[in-house]
């Protein structure tokens, strides 16, 4: 259920903290297995991931649904995390928000057919001077306009 | 802590620096609202419905997280304190459900208590209120959580008394859930107290569901005796039935806490297979009948068969042990009034030549303040729930524990070292550690122990013990039939001494102790169990006995006692097959709650009770019944006008008995050795028959479990059957080594 | 402008340990594994700059520092909070990517000076561009042999790490953080007892925000009255704003503390072709909202954003042209602070989403000629009841619209639709 790959990188979180504290390692480490499980945490994973750690299930099921980065439900290959609080709202993030939701023929919250996107307001970022902004992956998107995001959606494979 | 002054609305109070607030308005009698707050977990602050206002603080703060300090001055009902306790009242209300007539909570809410107090009578939220799925959590705990406040008590009760964090507080914000994990049910075996714990409607019991109102019942203190311990419990009735068991306080029994046998084992009460009518068995065949008729069939029997032939040393009782002190007094005196020393309670001892003789020299509240214990041959978790916890505590401050077990067994707590040994090789261990004890201090080394080799792990065992200051020995259940047990008791009693440790003996269970404060044992000349089923007896009186249970060697006993020419007199709370086969008059006696009675438990406290309800049916207490007996065999000494005068006549004599053998025999035996013993849930004949217990994972243990290299040897495998239990292959076993836990009668033991 | 955490942002590679170094950067440092520098005189210098806390509580750093038992025999840390996620705020990610060396040096000083021998660096989940620019700062810097054990072959040793968030607003709360540092979920803890006495993993820590630690360096490397004397009086040095909304140019700026706000606006391009001030939140959109008049007469700092009425938070100033509609605003807000209420305490957990969903009814043509007052109550009894600031987060907005923008409120409740948008 966990790959060595994956093992390999939650123990080199795990290192970062004292003996005994390898549960401080469990964010990273459900991040590390949703990654390589389609983007999603199901109970199966989350408990692997609870035994690599030696931490109780239900400690670890605490942290994956208390926390936004995690998925309990299918997601797309790309999460296009479009913030539409305060600073961005007041650039236009609903109105974009729209803008793509048409283009891509789906609402926020449901995958494209071809499971290619999805996408799920959030809540800020934390690039408010470059609002409105998107987040896909690692990657943040500021400054947006319909043109921007057009090219940008256009070009996730 | 220092003694100060703080003033609290008004009145001066004296504390200690550092207490926390609520514990002084407690202590004080001061009413302090608050549902998160549990005096035996940590604190949560979470509720916010304790905000008092403390003088010079900015905000209300809340009086379970806030320390005292001298010269405070806090007010509880200012206007400020009332105005932050009505705001979190009303909060907790808006997505609370009003579902209050149908839940099992009414009338012992929390919620309906404090709002009453704080509430409002108009809501002002129009909103949708929350609706929450429940879980299906298991047999014992129904989940209502739409009614769930999130007080987080229950998760921190998982956390940190049963020791298996199981319910989490899972989501955030207002979606916050209330859950287990997995739906496969819950584990522990002290799960009903989250029930307890839950001041809402959100955790109720699952076989009490919609049976009452709490109010409609009434509630008489009682003591539990499926174990050593004599847990502290209310039964709470109505019209003559036991509908539920809550805890009772009891801080130096069980604290606050029972243990889920405690609790739903009343439900085997109203069992369809309970013993309701007298019976004899005339010509083959059993006839109900009036009980005095059915006693003057036994006085008959008796006289037939061993007064009027001058045979009385060819009577035998034996008894439960989970009989009650009055009724192995009664028993015993009525054997030893007619000249029979042939009494015996041990039924499940293979060997009693080789049987433990071990005292304990530790209380209960005294094993939380242990720096270290050593438990040998026991599952403590599941046999002895509230000793493991106090246990489970010792090692939270600090204490380190040992273990030398055949298994490994799931301990909720961290273990210093966890030794598996073959049974076979325990008391030469033990010999190891009390060579190496020796050893250190400088003691001269007996004969018996020059061979020993001493191996590391006798020799750390021996150290720890050696250094510290405060230690425990505990003796556990799976030494009973060890073959070198009697050696293993007297090698513990010797270490004990030369480390200065107590000792804790858990090798007998249920009501065991009152059996030996009763001298429930052979006198002189006397037979023991196995002796008399092998002596060809003329008759016999037997308590509460399930021979495919409760003997050792079942086989022969339900032969021995199915002799045409022994007659027996059985007294049951149950009916059971092989006793109909073997008996010749059932006599049905009250169960659990329907007797008065006292249990003793293992640190020696007597414990007496009075009955909760009526014995049901035609059944009768078994002291009276015993009394009755006495009398029309006009035995003198048997005018007792209750059971509170047993008990003084047993509290003023004395049996103690006395530590024997001075050969211990310390070599390491050969051939495999079978651990027997009944499953956590199926210990006692009421237990058995609590259905809701019965469908628990722990009710659901049925099992032989030993490793590949055992069952090679045994040619047995996976799912087969060995001595009528699964064969379940286990490498957490111990070479030569089968684990049995039947939870079902298998007629066979070894 | 851009005199300290941003001072190197014109250069090439700014975030580099040559352009860190070639303006200084570890000087300080270096002088303190020589034993040039004592604990003592360090937290004198901290005391003097007037250094406050700039993740938006405004504690003194030098006295914060103070606190901490450093001479306990046990381990003690030390903790970045760059867990930014105040809506309105982004100047730790900057400091991240553009100047993260400052942070480290800035947290190994905090380090030295307490005592604390590890420190963790707190990054929210999704500033991934700015964990991988920690992450080559902290490499480049152990390879040059300025963290680890005995560095230098002196008695100090600094261990520093980077810990992930996950996504969740509460972990830029302190405890939180500690809570989410150690695996948990994060749930803010009660105090007393306070971190510097039971932190992490039960020990004594402290924890700073990114842009209090970044600016430690040149504090001590130019003294700490240099610093005081670029602000005002109870506000020393210059302070990171974040200039959003309807502005021309919205942007982060270094600037002196004291500067007066329509300066600020001017340094963002002003107020977008057209259309006039209406609204600003100066701290973030925790603290109280302003209307434009009060808003021009006020200066950015400490007191005289009290003055304004408002606080001065993370420095997060949102600009609200006369196109806004406040309802709708509010609304926005009160439904960041129910999705992030951590759900621990009754007064958060319920009190949010009934503040959000009496404004949702309001904003759907549904609003009740009383829910203005029930707003004011329920926000009200939410402040001051909760474990964590997070209570009184969620309710100041909701205090402050309604008292300057009531009129906008009723006119939504009555005719079912935005007074601004129609």
């Amino acid at each position: 259920m966990i790959s060595n790959k994956a093992k390999k990188q939650i123990d080199a979180w795990v290192a970062k903290y004292p003996e005994g504290h390898q549960s401080s390692a469990v964010m990273e480490a459900l991040k590390i297995v949703q990654a390589e499980n389609d983007n999603r945490l199901t109970s199966d994973t989350i408990q692997a991931v609870a035994d690599y750690l030696a931490m109780p299930g239900i400690a670890a099921a605490e942290v994956a649904t208390f926390y936004e980065n995690y998925n309990h439900k299918p997601v797309g290959k790309h999460t296009i995390r479009f913030c539409h609080n305060i600073s961005c709202m007041l650039n236009g993030s609903d109105e974009l928000i729209t803008h793509l939701e048409n283009k891509l023929g789906v609402k926020t919250g449901e995958v494209t057919p071809d499971g290619l996107i999805n996408v799920k307001k959030v809540e800020c970022l934390g690039a408010c001077v470059g609002a409105p902004m998107f987040q896909i992956g690692d990657q943040y998107y500021e400054n947006l306009t319909a043109d921007k995001i057009d090219e940008i959606v256009d070009g996730l494979k | 802590m220092a003694d100060i002054e703080i003033e609290i609305d008004g009145n001066l109070v004296n504390a200690k620096a550092g207490e926390i607030l609520i514990a002084v308005t407690d202590r004080e009698g001061i009413s302090v609202p608050r549902f998160c707050y549990h005096k035996k977990l940590s604190i949560a602050a979470n509720c916010r419905m304790c905000l008092v206002d403390v003088e010079g603080a900015p905000k209300p703060q809340p009086a379970c997280s806030t320390p005292i300090a001298d010269g405070m001055k806090i007010h509880t009902q200012n206007e400020k304190a009332k105005a932050s306790q009505k705001a979190v009242m009303e909060f907790l209300l808006i997505n609370h459900p009003l579902d209050c007539p149908i839940c099992d909570q009414g009338g012992e809410c929390e919620l309906q208590d404090v709002a009453m107090d704080y509430g409002s009578d108009v809501s002002r939220f129009t909103e949708g209120k929350r609706i929450v799925a429940d879980s299906d959590i298991g047999a014992l705990i129904q989940t209502d959580m739409t009614r769930c406040i999130h007080c987080t008590r229950c998760v921190r009760f998982g956390a940190e008394v049963a020791g298996i964090m199981e319910m989490g507080a899972t989501g955030r914000g207002e979606d916050l859930k209330i859950e287990p994990f997995l739906e496969e049910g819950i584990q522990s075996e002290l799960s009903g107290n989250m029930i307890d714990v839950c001041p809402v409607g959100a955790l109720t019991s699952k076989p009490f569901r919609y049976e009452l109102r709490s109010w409609q019942m009434n509630a008489v203190s009682n003591v539990a005796r499926h174990d050593l311990v004599g847990s502290n419990i209310i039964t709470q009735t109505y019209k003559g039935k036991v509908k539920r068991i809550v805890a009772k306080d009891n801080e130096s029994i069980n604290e606050t806490w029972i243990s889920d046998r405690d609790r739903f084992s009343y439900e085997g009460l109203s069992h369809e297979n309970r013993l309701l009518a007298p019976q004899i068995k005339v010509e083959g065949t059993w006839k109900e009948v009036e009980w005095n008729v059915a006693l003057d069939f036994a006085t008959r029997g008796l006289a037939n068969n061993v007064f009027n032939t001058h045979q009385t040393d060819k009577l035998g009782a034996l008894a439960s042990n989970t009989a009650t002190l009055e009724e192995f007094h009664l028993l015993q005196k009525i054997l030893r009034s007619v000249g029979s020393e042939n009494i015996d309670h041990r039924l499940n001892v293979k060997d009693l030549d080789n049987a433990i003789s071990l005292e304990s020299s530790i209380k209960l509240a005294g094993l939380e303040g242990v720096d270290h214990a050593l438990v040998i041959g026991s599952n403590l978790r599941l046999e002895q729930p509230m000793i493991s916890h106090r246990l489970r505590k010792a090692n939270l401050s600090g204490a380190s524990i040992d273990v030398i077990n055949a298994m490994a067994f799931d301990f909720n707590y961290r273990l210093n070292s966890e030794n598996i040994i073959s049974p076979n090789q325990t008391a030469a261990m033990l010999a190891g550690v009390l060579k190496s004890v020796l050893q250190n201090a400088q003691v001269e080394i007996p004969d018996y122990l020059v061979d020993i080799k001493v191996n590391d792990v006798a020799t750390q065992l021996a150290e720890k013990l050696s250094q510290s200051d405060n230690s425990v020995i505990v003796l556990g259940e799976h030494i009973v039939n060890n073959p070198q047990a009697a050696s293993i008791a007297n090698l513990v009693s010797e270490i004990a001494q030369h480390t200065n440790s107590t000792t804790l003996n858990v090798s007998a269970t249920a009501n065991s102790m009152a059996a030996n404060m009763t001298g429930f044992v052979p006198g002189k000349g006397g037979l023991d169990v196995n002796a008399m089923l092998a002596a060809d007896l003329k008759a016999y009186i037997l308590l509460d006995i399930y021979p495919q249970y409760d003997f050792h060697h079942s086989l022969q006993a339900v032969e021995a006692l199915s002799n045409e020419d022994t007659f027996v007199i059985s007294l049951n709370s149950f009916k059971d097959d092989a006793v109909a086969q073997y008996s010749d008059v059932l006599l049905p006696i009250a169960s659990f709650y329907e007797t008065s009675g006292s249990h003793v438990n293992v640190e020696g406290e007597v414990q007496s009770f009075a009955a909760a309800v009526n014995a049901p049916s035609d059944t009768k207490p078994a002291w009276k019944v015993l009394k009755v007996l006495a009398d029309l065999l006009e035995l003198p000494g048997f005018h007792y006008a209750d059971s509170t005068q047993v008990t003084s006549e047993v509290m003023h004599q004395s049996h103690k008995q006395h530590v024997h053998g001075e050969s211990i025999d310390v070599k390491v035996k050969r051939g495999v050795n079978v651990i027997w013993q009944k499953s956590p849930y199926a210990v006692d004949v009421l237990s058995r028959h609590a259905t809701s217990l019965q469908a628990t994972n722990i009710g659901q243990i049925n099992s032989a479990s030993m490793n590949k290299a055992t069952a090679k040897k045994l040619e047995v495998a996976q799912d087969d059957e060995y001595l009528g239990v699964p064969v379940a292959i286990n490498e957490a076993v111990a070479n030569n080594c089968v684990f049995v836990n039947a939870n079902h009668s298998t007629g066979v033991q070894s | 402008m851009n005199e300290v955490c941003f001072k190197n942002l014109d250069q090439k590679d700014p975030w580099s340990l040559k352009t860190y170094e070639a303006s200084g950067g570890y000087s300080v440092w270096r002088k303190i594994l020589k034993g040039e520098l004592t604990p003592e005189q360090i937290i004198d210098e901290l005391k003097t700059s007037g250094l406050r806390g700039r993740g938006g509580a405004g504690f003194p750093t030098g006295l914060k520092w103070s606190f901490m038992p450093r001479n306990a025999n046990m381990q003690k840390y030390v903790v970045c909070n760059s867990d930014e996620g105040e809506p309105g705020t982004c100047k730790d990610r900057d400091i991240l990517r553009f100047n993260p060396h400052s942070v480290i040096e800035g947290m190994a000083i905090g380090g030295f000076v307490m005592n604390a021998t590890k420190g963790y660096n707190y990054i929210r989940g999704e500033f991934m561009e700015p964990f991988y620019r920690f992450e080559d700062a902290l490499k480049e810097a152990y390879d040059a042999g300025l963290l680890g054990e005995n560095i230098d072959g002196s008695s100090v040793s600094f261990d520093l790490y980077t810990h992930l968030g996950a996504g969740a607003y509460i972990c830029g709360e302190e405890t939180a953080l500690l809570e989410s540092l150690e695996g948990k979920k994060g749930q803010p803890r009660f105090k007393p007892p306070f971190p510097a006495n039971i932190g992490l993993f039960g020990m004594p820590t402290t924890i700073n925000n990114t842009e209090s630690f970044a600016s430690v360096p040149d504090i001590l490397a130019k003294g700490g009255q240099w610093f005081a004397d670029i602000g005002v009086a109870n506000s020393g040095g210059c302070k990171l704003f974040s200039v959003t909304g309807h502005v021309n140019k919205p942007e982060n700026f270094e600037v002196p503390m004291g500067l007066p706000f329509k300066d600020l606006l001017e340094m963002a391009g002003g107020i977008r072709e057209g259309r006039t001030l209406k609204a600003v939140i100066p701290g973030g959109s925790s603290t109280p909202v302003l209307t434009a008049e009060v808003a021009m007469g006020m200066t950015m700092d400490y007191d005289g954003i009290e003055k304004a009425g408002s606080m001065l938070g993370a420095g997060s100033v949102i600009i609200m042209d006369d196109s806004t509609c406040m309802v709708e605003a509010l609304t926005r807000l009160a439904h960041f602070y129910y999705d992030e209420s951590c759900g621990q305490c009754t007064p958060c957990r319920e009190g949010t989403g009934w503040l959000y969903r009496v404004l949702k009814r309001i904003m759907d043509g549904n609003g009740k000629a009383d829910d203005i007052d029930l707003l004011m109550s329920v926000q009200d009894k939410i402040m001051g009841n909760t474990i964590c600031a997070l209570g009184d987060a969620a309710a100041m907005p909701v205090e402050s619209f309604l008292r300057n923008f009531r009129e906008e409120f009723e006119y939504y409740i009555e005719h079912g639709k935005s007074m601004v948008k129609g």
